[in-house]
């Protein structure tokens, strides 16, 4: 499989510095390494913490009945679909996988195919809902610019649909998604898509808001 | 597919990203921890120290060849508590009890309270100490020797005065 590198940038937010990395339009054993001894270790010390301040679970970044064993069969299993991963510093930073089965729900393409994506994860040490100040920010951007890119590519016109997790409504709101609700059929996680004319505003736009 | 973009146009973005989380899609979500584990580990420990301390006040009473009533009397305590104090592990004695029984014994009260269930016993040793004693301990008429060097060995740990532990 030859996998594609593009080029990007991120930001250093403890330095304020543009960080060279990789957006690679697949998902590869070494990533799936680093979740597993990286990301892993790294979510779970935080978990940990808060469950030992006493956060009530409801008040976590996230809560749903998951378990380790179970997201680390699925994730192990991220080879056999079609992905991005976000590689900077010699480190797995974001990793997303698509689906491009699924048809629009917005009126104005309902029915129309998009690139859906159906899981989006930032490495835990650039998140900043975490409570710890992220390392490098950019890394979600750059995933998401990654599905419209394909979206284009695949001749659906830049269309995206996604599931939000809860605590990321406002970033698929600020890069212009419309938000459909939420969704009963999926954990009640809202629903977003984004029209082929937003996908041109977010790759037009080149100055900052 | 490559994405070919200006440096400036990725920093926008990552700009504009702010303190926003970004994920997507069930899978994203992040496992909770399973607490249960904990919980069961720290209620299987303090029954572990509550039982040692039944045993250990049962044996402390016969090697005085003491009646209930008797101790009772001694320690200034009602013979009925003694009696659940030494048959039911659940329940958890009042300080003044612990206090009473700790001078009477002549042993560390501090101690006598992890040991009842009292405090939290965040003593591993401490924890380590009682549940050998209670294994190594059986409810007789009579003390065995084997019973008579447990208890001697537990008596000795108890009896250290609140030692300012590393930590």
């Amino acid at each position: 499989m030859t996998v594609d590198v593009s080029k990007i940038y991120l930001l250093d937010v403890a330095t304020g510095a543009s960080v060279e990395a990789e957006l690679r339009d697949a998902i590869e054993q070494a990533q799936l390494d680093d979740w597993q001894t990286k990301w892993r270790p790294a979510l779970l010390t935080v978990l940990q913490e808060l469950a030992r301040r006493g956060v009530p679970i409801d008040q976590w970044p996230q809560s749903w009945h998951w378990d380790w064993t179970q997201k680390t069969t699925r994730v192990q299993g991220l080879l056999a679909f079609r992905g991005f991963s976000v590689v900077a510093l010699g480190e797995t930073q974001g990793l997303a996988q698509v689906d491009l089965t699924k048809t629009g729900r917005e009126a104005n393409q309902r029915g129309k195919p998009l690139v859906y994506v159906d899981y989006l994860e930032v490495a835990p040490w650039n998140r900043p809902e975490l409570g710890a100040a992220p390392r490098l920010r950019g890394v979600g951007s750059a995933l998401i610019t990654a599905a419209i890119a394909l979206s284009e590519d695949e001749g659906f016109k830049g269309r995206l649909g996604l599931h939000s997790l809860p605590q990321a409504d406002d970033y698929y709101r600020k890069i212009g998604m419309t938000d459909l609700g939420q969704d009963v059929a999926y954990q009640n996680l809202r629903y977003f898509e984004m029209t082929s004319e937003q996908a041109r505003a977010f790759f037009e736009q080149e100055g900052e808001r | 597919m490559k994405i070919e973009r200006s440096k400036e146009w990725w920093m926008a973005r990552a700009r504009r990203e702010g303190d926003a989380a970004v994920g997507a899609g069930l899978l994203a979500f992040d496992p909770v921890p399973d607490e249960r584990p904990t919980t069961i580990t720290q209620t299987a420990a303090a029954e572990e120290t509550r039982i040692a301390f039944g045993k250990f006040v049962n044996l402390m009473r016969r090697r005085r060849g003491l009646s209930m009533e008797k101790l009772a009397e001694v320690a200034e305590l009602d013979a009925s508590e003694l009696l659940v104090i030494e048959n039911e592990v659940h329940y958890v004695p009042e300080p003044r009890t612990i206090f009473k029984l700790a001078q009477t014994f002549e042993v560390s009260q501090r101690r006598l309270m992890q040991l009842a269930g009292l405090t939290a016993a965040n003593d591993a040793g401490l924890r380590q100490e009682a549940v050998r004693f209670a294994a190594r301990s059986e409810a007789m008429q009579k003390l065995t020797p084997e019973e008579n060097s447990a208890l001697e060995a537990f008596v000795a740990v108890l009896s250290e005065q609140d030692p300012k532990r590393a930590k």
